[in-house]
Parts: C-alpha cells; structure tokens; sequence
C-alpha cells in the first residue's frame, strides 16, 4: 500500500503535466493556424486591390487611347475639310467621303438646340442628348452612346464644328459613331473567361455598358436611388454612400461587397472624355477557393505536425515512464531485499545468542558443579566431559559464524593440497559413527571403484562440507532411520589429469519443502521450526556449504521430498595427485565377502579383483556358513572371510563364532563395520574375530587391511601343502628363458604334475593346437617372449578351433605384477595371474582351484 | 664359503630362495646354470647395436631370474633398467648399464669362486 500511496502523487503530476502540454500545443498550434490563414486572407485581398486597381488603370488607360484615336480621326476630318465651303452638297459629301474612310458607320451635325441632322448612315441620337450638346456647345470633345433608328446602339463621338446645316444654321458639332461593339470589343468588356467583369455606368449610376453578368444589379439600383435622394440612408451603409461620392467626384474606390452569401471586390475608376465610370467586379469566390484551399492545406500540416509533436511526446513520455516505474521497482525490491537480510540477521541474532548461551550456561553450571564436588572424581570428571561437549559445540557455532563472515567479505580462500580421499571419507565416518549410533540410524557407506585415491583438493573444506551434509542428515532423521553416503568417479570432462568424483549422502528423515529448498542456500535459514524446534544449529551450514562447493568449482544439488528424505549430491572435478601409487597387489587368495548390501558386495568384489584376489559373496551369515563348510569339505577353503557386522538375521560376530565351531580358527575372519567397533571389540576378539576393517572400504582399505595376512597365511599353507597331489596332471609352459623353465619344471615336478615346455608364444600355442583334446590341464604363461608375447599367445589359444580354446585356465607367470599388468592379463582373457619369483605354495593353490 | 655366505656377498636373499626351492641342492643347482645365462649378453649386445626392444625383453628375462633366484641387488638394478627402457628412456638406462654390470659380475664371481671353494 505504501508503495502506492508513494506513486500516487508523481503519477498524477506526470498525467496533468503531460494534459497540460497536450492542451497547450493544440492551442498554440490552433492560433497559429487561425492568425496565419486570416493574415494570408489579408494578404491575399491586398494582392486582389492592386491587381484590381491596375487592371482598372490598365482599361481606364486603353478606353483613353481608343477614344482618343477616334477623336482624333474626327478632328481629322474636321481639319481637312474646310468649314466656309459654300457649296453644302459638296461640304457633305466630302465630310461622308472621309468619315467613310476613317471607318465611322454614321455621321451627323448637331445644332445648339439638340437637333442631329444625318449625313451618313441611320439617324442617331444620343441617348442622353442634353449634357451631350451642352459640352458641345462649350467646345469639348465628348463621347456618348445611342442608339440609331434601328435601336442599335452605338457610340457618338462630338467635336465642336461649325458646318453649315440644311437649314443654312452653323452647327455646333460635328458627331461621328461606331457601333457599341467598338469599344467594348477593344476593351474586352464582355470576355466570359475573365477573372473580373466591368460594368460602365453614368453619374448618376445608370449603365452605358452593362456587363451580361446581372448579379449586382440590386446594388446598382439601390445606387441609383441614392444618388437621386442624396439623403444618405441606404441598406448597404456607408459602402453605397462612399462608393456614390466617388462617383461623384470622379475619383477611385475599392471595397467589398456581399451579395447573396459571397463576397465581392469592387472597383471603380472614372473614364476621361466622358463622365462614365468604370467599375471592375471581381468574385471572391476565386480568391477565397484559392485562399481556403491554401488554409486547408496549412492547417492539415499544422495538425499533422502538432500530431507528430504529440506522438513524439507521448513516446517520449510513456518511455520515460517506464523507466521511472522500473527503477522505482528495483529500488523496491533492493529495499525489501536489504529489509529482509536485516530482519534474517536480527533473527539469527537472536537465535544465535540463544544457541550460544545454551552451551555457555551449561559450561558455566558443570563448572560450578565441578567446583563444588572437587572431591569427587566421578564427578568431575562427568563435569568436564559435559563441558567438553558444550565447548565443542559453542566452538561448532563459533567456526560457521566466522566461516560466514569470511565468506560474506570474500575472504574464505581454498588451500589445495594434496590429500587422500580415503582419510577424508574415513575421518569424517569415524566422526560421524558416534552421532549416527546415538540416534540408532543405520549408516551405510559405498565406495564404487574408487581408483584415484590422491588428489588435490582442501582436505578441511571438503571434511567441513561432507561433515555438514551427513551431519545435516542425522539431525533430520528419526531415531532408526538410514543414511547412505555413497562414493563413485568417472572419468573428468576436464581432462586426463583430472577425475571426477560423485559423493552423495541420502537419508529417509523429515526431508525439506520444494519452498524451503529454494532458499536452503540463504544464510541464516532452518528448517521450519516446528518440526526441528529441538535441533540446534546456525543455519548457516548449507550457504557454507554451497559457497565451498562453488570454489572447489564442484556443483550441488539436493532433491527432497517432505518425510521421504533427503538426496545430495555432489560432483567435483578434482586434480589427480601425482603420487607414484603403491602397487597394491596381493596373491590371489579366494576371499568371502558377507554383506547384506548387495551393491557393497559388488563393488568390494570388483576393487578386491583390481588387487589380484578372487572373491564370493553372499547377502546374509547363514549362507555365509553354508558355503564356508561346503568349500571346506571340498578341500578348497576360503583364506580370509570379511563379515559385516550387521547382518539380518545371525550379525557378524555370531557368524563368526558359528564359522570358528566348525572349522577351528585357522582361517581369519575380519569385520567390517562403518560403526565405531571399539564397543564390540571384546566380543568380537572372543568370538574368533581377527581384525576390523572401518567402511568405506577403499582399495587400499582392502589392501593394508588383509596384506598383514600375507604372512600367516603363507605358513597356513605350507602345512596344507603336502596333502596336495596334482600327479598325472599335464601342463604346458611357455617361457622363453631356459633357467626360468627349469626352476618352474624343479618346482612343479615335487607335485607330480608333467611339464611340456614351449619356448616361446608361437611354440606354445602350436604345441596347444596340436594337442588332442584334453590333453594339457593348464596353461602357463610367460608374458614377454620372443615371436609371440603371452598376450597375444593368449588372445590366439582363445580365439582357436579346439575344444579347450575357451575352457583351458591360462595362468600369467610375470615379473610385473603392477595391477595395471593383471588387468592386462584378465582381458586378454586369461584366468589368473601369478607374479614371479614362482612361489610353489601359490601355484599350487591356483592349479588347484582350476584342475580340481 | 658356503651357499649362503655367497647369496651375501653379492647381496642376495638365500633364506627366501631357500622358503621357495626347499632345497639346497635345488638352490645350487639353479645358481650354476645361472652362470651358463645368455640375458644379460644378449642385453648387452642388444643395446650397443641399439635394438631397444630386444635389450627390454632381455633384461626383462633377467629381472625374472633374479626373482627366481633371490637376486636380490640385481634384481633393482636390472628393473630399473627394465623401467627405464619401458619409457623409452634409453639415455638413463645406459646410465644405469654400469650398476647393472657390476651387480651381475658380482655374483658371476662370487658364484665362480663358490664352485672353487667346493670343488677344492
């Protein structure tokens, strides 16, 4: 809610501030467009009045000159032709013969009382005779227009001359006319394509020429009327009155007018020679399309910009948004993170002082109880072992609060050195067994084919994490549950010289939430507490943990399931250590392997191969009993029996005390336990039991445990030897050197076996191929002969067309007795390998198990 | 000088050899024919014309009759020569020549003067 309450007001000014700009840019674009569009309106009127007033200028202009060159024709006449001709048929004859050529199409005299007396032409008459004549009269140039006897309109032109007239009267003018069309073809007045239009009108507002557009006649009209009245009320205000004083006074005029909806440019100028006035109409209908067309456009760019502006902006805008909203997120999340590792430390705090003061108090009181009975041995010595438990403990609690420290400020630093697996494995289980017997868990340790014992590593790191997880799987399991720690390597992606190792530590207890997995790395967490109220720790074992496993470049991972139990396992790649290994070879003795675990069984079977013996096993002690006496009644006892402990049904010691009842004590019996034996020690020693081998059983566990049976055993044999009888046994020999042979023969022949000797491997496997069925028992095989090593020699008898290519046993007799030497051996398919120098007593042996 | 005066003199392990073969005459028998031995002249031979694999196997036979025998000085040198040439580590092994010379002449003449002494 907080983080609401924060936003809120942020979010509002980003949602108003944005508004604000949007509203602001719409108006500010909006005026701009208006101020812009009336200005260009302005401009453009401006543009229209001087076109307009030029134009007029222009025509105003033309009309003098075409008018003027008619005059000037007329007074052309009038000065060619004499005024005081006497004779009035040839005056008027010579006046019509030059008005002809000047191409007038009537011509007349005009007397002072108005009287037009025709010469030429149909008769005319001005259509406004009395200003006419009257400026005649005054001797000024004028022009008009009439119309003819026909009612054709036409255009008088009237210069002063004194002619004589029919009646014998001087005129006062002389008056020459055109049709109308002269002037306005030259004027173009009536061209329908022309932007503007012109009408010529009177003084008084009537038309001498009127355009075939009517559309301002009502204007006209009203002009008229308020001319006539002169009283200066009129419909169309001031724009009449104005436009009829310029008429009046004969001077300019530009205005709009409206007329049906539509504005219009009028223009007005007077016309010289006469007392016409021009006025050029233009429709604002041009002007405006050409304007709002140009407003159009501008305003769709002004909106399409202030639109691009604003999607800009809210791009910009919402961007900047998200931005904020995320760092505000993370800002959260780092808070809540900081706030719930404070939280995570006061608890731990709290927890720790608790967990501390535990032990301290109870170091604290049993020292005060040894105090008190000082006296008292028994006592104090119960005190002090109390104190020693707690100390340990607080000392526990200590280490991982240090660890943690030191892992939190990046300080914890591995110390590679080179170490033995086995020591670690065996140091932890030995510090485990007192724990795992105290909650009465079984506790069950496989070690599968553990070659490289040596490698680098931080032997503490390592002890710490495996120490952790077993520890971790007690506290968590049941009183009776079970627990497993389980060793295997295969070979490193890493490269030769590294190996990789599996370890994992199972058990059935409580086992973890999927919830709780996800933070079981977290400093500072426990298993809810309800379950484990009881169980002490500080929680930071597993973030120590992983945080080792992590420099040791190891990976981990736990799979759980609430009340199933609990699967971790890691893998690491650990550096091979380049210690020249003991060649751990001991002679081929036929071992018993009792274990109810079937997989120990296996995997124990196969790393006894790797140093030479031959074992059985067998998953419970009476089938131990059993196969011990049927051997012993066969004559081929078993040389050393290893027996679990605990066994279903008979545990180990009873077996053994079983097995000792039968057979006497000869044979030793060891027991293997990954319990603590020392408290069954006693009875065990009493029941017949030789020695203990601690799981796991490594290879060289194995071997330094059985090689001081070495000795024993040998002297055990010498005795048996003599009741051995291999005579009319038939063997053959491959050995390339003859000294060797002979020793071989010398020793064999004390059995009553008979020797053929094959020199080398090509001999021998002749000798073999020739040989009849059965007819050679064994073979033995020097490795490294001329022509044919044994090797190959054994590989070809194999691979041979006899009966007994697969069945005959093959037995090296070798110098090298490296186990890499009997590995060798057994893949290339021989049965056994018996290192030189030929000890009688093991041949013999071997034979034995193989001829009998 | 008896049988196992002479194991000592050229550092042997007669009571081994004795634990193995029973017998003295066994013993005595097989020291002999040791002296009528071929492997350490084919070595020899092999390695100055350079024949390495030949030189091993012969060595090799040696090293075996020497862990027959109870040999044991000769049996050390003669496997680390064995070793040597192995790893195809000729030069080390003509080191080691010298040793495994002297160990061998060691019991060809303390066996020689053995046979005197009993001859005598």
């Amino acid at each position: 809610m907080k983080i609401r309450k924060k936003r809120d007001p942020a979010m509002q000014f980003l949602i108003f501030s944005f508004i604000g700009v949007l509203l602001f840019s719409i108006v500010v674009f909006s005026v701009l467009g208006i101020y812009m569009s009336q200005k260009s309106k302005n401009a453009i009127t401006e543009i229209g009045e001087i076109y307009m007033s030029g134009m007029n200028q222009q025509i105003s202009g033309h009309f003098d000159t075409v008018i003027g060159l008619r005059f000037d024709q007329v007074k052309g006449i009038i000065s060619v032709v004499p005024t005081d001709n006497t004779d009035r048929e040839q005056l008027y004859e010579e006046l019509i013969y030059r008005a002809k050529v000047r191409g007038f199409d009537y011509l007349a005299l005009c007397s002072e009382e108005g009287v037009f007396e025709t010469l030429y032409g149909a008769s005319i008459q001005p259509g406004n005779p009395a200003p006419f004549v009257e400026a005649l009269a005054q001797g000024e140039q004028r022009v008009a227009v009439g119309v003819d006897s026909t009612g054709k309109e036409v255009v008088l032109f009237g210069i002063d001359a004194s002619y004589p007239m029919r009646d014998g009267s001087k005129c006062t003018g002389l008056v020459a006319a055109v049709p109308l069309e002269y002037i306005t073809d030259f004027l173009a007045l009536q061209d329908e394509n022309q932007l503007m239009y012109y009408h010529i009108i009177r003084p008084d507002g009537s038309f001498v020429i009127q355009n075939r557009n009517m559309e301002l006649a009502g204007f006209f009209e009203q002009l008229q009327e308020q001319l006539q009245s002169e009283s200066g009320n009129s419909l169309q205000g001031t724009l009449i009155e104005e436009f009829g004083s310029a008429l009046k006074n004969h001077k300019k005029y530009s205005g709009t007018l409206e007329v049906d909806g539509e504005k219009r440019h009028i223009c007005g100028i007077s016309l010289p020679y006469s007392e016409w006035y021009l006025v050029a109409v233009m429709p604002y209908s041009v002007l405006d399309d050409t304007i709002n067309r140009l407003s159009n456009q501008r305003m769709i760019l002004t909106l399409l910009s202030c639109a691009s502006i604003l999607v800009i902006l809210t791009l910009v805008f919402s961007r900047y948004f998200s931005i904020t909203r995320s760092q505000m997120l993370e800002l959260e999340e780092a808070r809540q993170k900081a706030v719930e590792s404070s939280k995570a430390k006061s608890e731990f705090l709290a927890n720790m002082s608790h967990d501390i003061r535990t032990p301290m108090n109870a170091i604290v009181g049993m020292t005060a109880i040894a105090t008190a009975h000082i006296d008292d041995q028994k006592q104090v010595q119960n005190c002090l072992r109390k104190i020693t438990l707690s100390s340990k403990h607080l000392l526990g609690l200590i280490n991982d609060v240090l660890d943690m420290s030191k892992i939190e400020s990046g300080k914890l630093t591995l110390t590679t050195e080179q170490i033995s697996l086995k020591e670690v494995v065996e140091g932890v289980v030995n510090i485990m067994q007192p724990q795992v017997k105290a909650k009465r868990q079984t506790f069950d340790i496989h070690v599968e084919n553990i070659l490289t014992e040596n490698i680098w590593c931080d032997s503490v790191r390592l002890n710490q994490v495996l120490l952790n997880l077993l520890s971790n799987a007690t506290k968590y399991t049941p009183e009776g549950g079970s627990i497993q720690l389980s060793l295997s390597e295969e070979k490193s992606p890493k490269g030769e010289n590294y190996i990789r190792t599996h370890i994992k530590v199972k058990d059935n207890g409580i086992g973890m939430s999927p919830d709780f997995l996800k933070r079981i790395y977290e400093s500072y967490s426990r298993a809810d507490g309800v379950r484990v109220s009881k169980t002490q720790g500080t929680g930071l074992g597993m973030a120590i943990t992983k945080y080792i496993v992590d420099a040791m470049e190891g990976s981990i991972d736990i799979k759980s399931e609430i009340d199933k139990g609990t699967e971790v396992s890691l893998t690491f790649d650990f550096e091979k250590a380049v210690v020249l290994e003991m060649d751990m070879v001991l002679p081929s003795w036929s071992m018993l392997v009792v274990d109810d675990d079937e997989l120990l069984c296996r995997t124990a079977i196969n790393t006894l191969k790797t140093i030479g013996i031959n074992a059985d096993w067998v998953l419970s002690g009476e089938k131990a009993i059993e196969l011990v006496t049927q051997h012993h009644k066969k004559g081929d006892d078993y040389q050393i029996i290893l027996l679990d402990w605990k066994l279903p049904g008979m545990n180990g010691i009873q077996v053994a005390k079983e097995i000792r009842r039968n057979l006497g004590d000869e044979m030793p019996i060891l027991l293997i336990s990954a319990y603590d034996y020392s408290e069954f020690e006693e009875e065990a020693r009493e029941a017949g039991i030789n020695g203990f081998i601690s799981k796991p059983l490594f290879k060289s566990t194995l071997y330094h445990a059985l090689r001081q049976y070495m000795d024993t055993q040998t002297e055990n044999d010498q005795t048996l030897n003599s009741n051995i009888d291999l005579s009319g046994r038939r063997i053959l020999l491959a050995e390339d050197n003859e000294l060797n042979w002979e020793v071989a023969s010398e020793l064999l022949s004390d059995l009553g076996v008979e020797l053929d000797w094959a020199e080398d491997g090509q001999i021998c496997l002749d000798k073999f191929q020739k040989s009849s069925a059965g007819h050679y028992d064994a073979i033995l095989m020097d490795i490294r002969m001329p022509h044919m090593t044994g090797y190959e020699a054994t590989k070809a008898i194999r691979g041979i067309n006899h009966p007994d290519a697969l069945s005959i046993p093959i037995i090296a007799m070798s110098a090298d007795a490296f186990s890499d030497d009997i590995q060798h051996c057994l893949e290339c398919g021989m049965n056994a390998h018996i290192a030189k120098p030929i000890d009688v007593i093991e041949l013999t042996r071997l034979l034995k198990r193989y001829l009998i | 000088m008896n049988l196992k005066e002479c194991y000592i003199s050229f550092g042997g392990d007669y009571d081994e050899v004795l634990g193995r073969l029973r017998r003295e005459q066994t013993v005595q028998k097989f020291v002999y024919k040791f002296l009528d031995d071929k492997s350490f002249f084919q070595f020899e031979a092999s390695m100055k014309s350079r024949g390495y694999e030949e030189a091993l196997r012969a060595v090799h036979t040696l090293k075996g009759i020497c862990q027959n025998l109870s040999f044991s000085r000769l049996y050390e040198s003669s496997s680390l020569v064995t070793n040597a040439l192995k790893e195809n580590d000729y030069d080390k092994a003509i080191e080691m020549m010298p040793q495994l010379s002297e160990d061998y002449h060691q019991i060809i003449h303390s066996v020689e003067e053995y046979k005197n002494s009993k001859e005598e």
